[in-house]
Formats: structure tokens, sequence, C-alpha cells
């Protein structure tokens, strides 16, 4: 995987556009789904912004992980972005607008899979930041927590720690939705698991989690 | 008591990064086993392969990739010269907003010359910093590899504290506090820019064109209203074979 992916950079470094264009479609759906964490409905915006300068910046960029320097780059944009956004009049929750997508009519005839991306991605975005993002370039970019400390600025052990607090709060926030009934579906629907009693599968005493599970804006 | 709570929270611990890390791995039909099922769904979920609107953007980002080696090629003749001179061209940059800073306020104040200067008539794609440099025209043809030194533009993004005096241009003034690639906007690829832009769709373009990214060609066309014609000309005279959006 690793290996492949160093080929294809090498390839578009060397002007190789089918390499990049394998890069991008590698790469953009994490990319993504993570700027949507980020900066809700301008994820689009800002990854379009990511892959020019990806586009430009390539030749200088000096090996190591391809993924962790596309990131670094969405996330640095992303931040210019937040800065921009905040000195003008504030206009999204990214949570609500991820929800709103999942009612998009084009996601609807992907019916299964795709309502249970965006469920997913929603109540991940729905986590503190840092546990969020951890969680996201974990496991959906694919990072290992030390790739992730490097693009986050942080530890590796610190990563660690707030990835597994996320999943921790997701747990929970599983539970509680199992608990409801529907909306739950919409995510165990998803997997190729079979459903199965999912409420009791859930060891509920895995304790220790602080109450607040709301939602955080931002 | 609270031994066995550490214990258990350890051992979830690592069960959890099994989890992060097979979320993207295992899109073959085999789940984790274990406990947490449904947090395994809700990753994999998370992770699942791309759906078609995500990769929305792969034209404008593969245009913007082949405006970029277009660019890279036609320079990699002048590139030594370049990167020796980034400097210089920093410097030639300020002096050109100075300049046209100068130059508008002299409008402004005299002569019932209304309205703001013409911008610079940009020529061609294929001559960046034209007119700056001795010129050692030595003929290597290959793109080198960057290796005799760090590289003709990351000579600009790896000098972070020396806030560089074509700053004014690009306006990101807190950029130094987050680390990494990706904070130099002083390459100007209008090429590039305008692939991007004719690649989007109405509805972005609208949008696209308030991003500092495209910022450049606001100016250079002389207003949002005339980006689009700015950059159908560009691509007529500099890509006479240009298939966009066909392929």
């Amino acid at each position: 995987m690793t290996g492949e992916l160093e080929q294809l950079v090498e390839a578009a470094r060397a002007g190789d556009e089918d390499a990049f264009r394998q890069l991008y479609r590698n790469l953009q759906p994490g990319l993504l789904r993570y700027l949507t964490a980020l900066v809700g409905a301008d994820a689009e915006d800002v990854a379009s912004e990511t892959w020019l300068q990806v586009a430009r910046d390539l030749p200088t960029f000096t090996g190591g992980e391809f993924r962790a320097w596309a990131v670094t780059i969405a996330r640095n944009r992303a931040m210019d972005h937040l800065r921009r956004q905040r000195r003008r009049p504030a206009l999204s929750v990214p949570v609500q607008e991820l929800s709103e997508l999942a009612g998009d009519a084009d996601t609807a005839e992907r019916a299964g899979e795709s309502l249970g991306t965006e469920a997913a991605l929603a109540m991940i975005a729905s986590l503190p930041p840092r546990e969020a993002e951890a969680v996201l370039l974990r496991a959906v970019i694919g990072l290992d927590a030390e790739t992730a400390g490097r693009v986050l600025g942080r530890r590796a052990g610190a990563v660690r720690t707030a990835a597994h607090r996320g999943l921790r709060r997701l747990a929970v926030l599983l539970d509680q939705q199992g608990a409801a009934g529907a909306p739950g579906d919409a995510v165990a629907g998803a997997g190729d698991v079979p459903a199965g009693p999912r409420a009791e599968a859930r060891p509920r005493q895995r304790a220790g989690l602080p109450p607040q599970t709301e939602p955080v804006d931002g | 008591m609270r031994g066995l709570r550490v214990m258990l929270s350890r051992s979830s611990r690592v069960d959890h990064e099994r989890l992060l890390d097979a979320a993207r791995a295992t899109r073959s039909p085999r789940p984790a086993p274990g406990p947490g099922d449904p947090l395994a769904s809700l990753l994999r979920a998370a992770a699942a392969p791309a759906r078609e609107r995500e990769l929305a953007g792969e034209e404008a980002a593969v245009a913007a990739f082949r405006a970029a080696h277009l660019t890279e090629a036609t320079d990699a003749v002048t590139r030594r010269r370049r990167h020796r001179l980034t400097v210089g061209a920093l410097a030639w940059v300020a002096g050109v907003a100075a300049t046209a800073t100068a130059g508008a306020a002299l409008a402004a104040v005299g002569l019932d010359r209304s309205g703001p200067t013409p911008p610079p008539a940009v020529t061609s794609p294929a001559a960046p910093e034209p007119t700056i440099g001795p010129g050692t025209p030595t003929g290597e043809p290959s793109a080198v590899p960057t290796a005799p030194t760090d590289g003709p533009t990351a000579g600009a993004t790896s000098v972070p504290p020396t806030s560089p005096p074509g700053a004014s241009l690009t306006p990101s003034p807190e950029a130094t506090d987050h680390v990494g690639p990706g904070n130099s906007d002083n390459t100007t690829d209008r090429p590039g820019l305008c692939r991007a832009y004719l690649a989007k769709s109405e509805r972005q373009r609208e949008k696209a064109l308030d991003r500092p990214a495209f910022n450049e060609l606001v100016v250079a066309a002389g207003g949002a209203e005339h980006v689009e014609g700015y950059c159908r000309n560009l691509r007529s005279e500099s890509d006479p074979d240009s298939t966009t959006g066909a392929d």
C-alpha cells in the first residue's frame, strides 16, 4: 500500500498525469471527509485549494509520507479558512450540514452505504475537535499514530489517547442510538456486519467516560 | 479494583488501536472480530471507498497538475537561476507592489483620470520573472531533482521566520503558527488557476473568486466579472489543443 503510494508519488513528480490522478482518487475521499469535520460545507472548496497547492508544490515534496504532507497542507488551508471566516459572521455548524448532506437526493440512490458513511462521519464530527481529528486521521486517512501526531503537531501518545477517548465516546453514542432504535440503523446498516443484538454486545460498564457527549460546535 | 479498571482500559485501548488500523485496511468482507462491532462498522462506514461526488474535483486537480508540470518543464532550464534569485525575486515583487501602491495613490491624487490603473499585462505563462537575472543559460534540459540545494520554491516555504517582503501580496498574517508545508502563495500559475477555475461549476466559480487562491486571477483580469473571459483568452493562447472537460 505504502510502497504503491510511493511509486505513484515518484511518477507524479516526474510528470505522470495518471499517477497524479491515482493519488487524487486515493486521497481525496479521506481528505474531504476530514475537512468536512473541520470546516463543514466549505470542505470541497478547501479541498480544491489543497489540490491546487499539492499539484504546484509536488516538485518540492522531498519524500516521507505523502499523505501526511498533503493532509498537512489541507489542515493549514482549513485553518486559514477558519481564520478568514472568523472575521466574517459565522455561517455554519458542520454537524448540521453533514446531516443535511445525508438527506441529499443523490445519496438516496446509493442508499445503505452512503447514508451510513454520512451518519458515521457526522457522529465523528460531533466529537470534541481533538478527538475527531485523531479518529479521522487514524481511521479515515489511514495514518499511524506517529504520523498523525506529526500532522497535528502532537505526540503519538497524545494522538492515541485522543483517539481512544473519541472511540469511547462514539461507543456510548452508538449505545444511546441503539437504545433509541432507528438512527443507529443508518450506521449499522452500512457495514457488512449482520445486524445483531448490538445493544447488549457493548460492555456498558466501560466506565470513566465523562458525561458530556453533546456535539461541540466548531 | 482500580487495577482492574486500569487493565480494562488498557486492553480497550489496544482494541481501539486495532479498530483504527483496521478501518481502512479491511475493505474486504472480513470484519475485525471481537467486541465493539458497532464501533468497527461505524469506522468502516466512515472509511468507506470513495463515492462519486467526492471525486467531483478530479478534473480540476488534474488540470492544475498539468499546468504546474508544464510550467515546471519550461522552467527546468531556469531553475537554478531562479533558486539563487528567490530573495531577489521577493524584493522585486515587493518593489512592484510598492510601485503599484504608489501608482494608485498618484492616480487617486491627481489628474481626473478616474479608475484604477490597468493591471499589468500578462503575456505568456512560460515567462516567469523574465527580466531579472544575469542569465546563465546552461543547457541542462532535465528536471534537476533539487538535489544540490533545497529546491526552487522550497526556499520560500522552508524559512518561515523571515517574513518575506512579498508577504504584502498574499496576506496570511498568522501563517507562521502552524507547521509543515503549505503556506507558499508566492508562485503564480495563472494558467493553472484558470484551468481550475474553468473546470468549476457556475456556482463554485462565484465562491472560488472569494478565495485568496483565486484572488490573483481577479486582480489579473481586472475584476471578478472579467475572470472568465480572461481565462478563456489565456487558455486559447497558451494551450491551443485545449480539450478541457472532455477528457
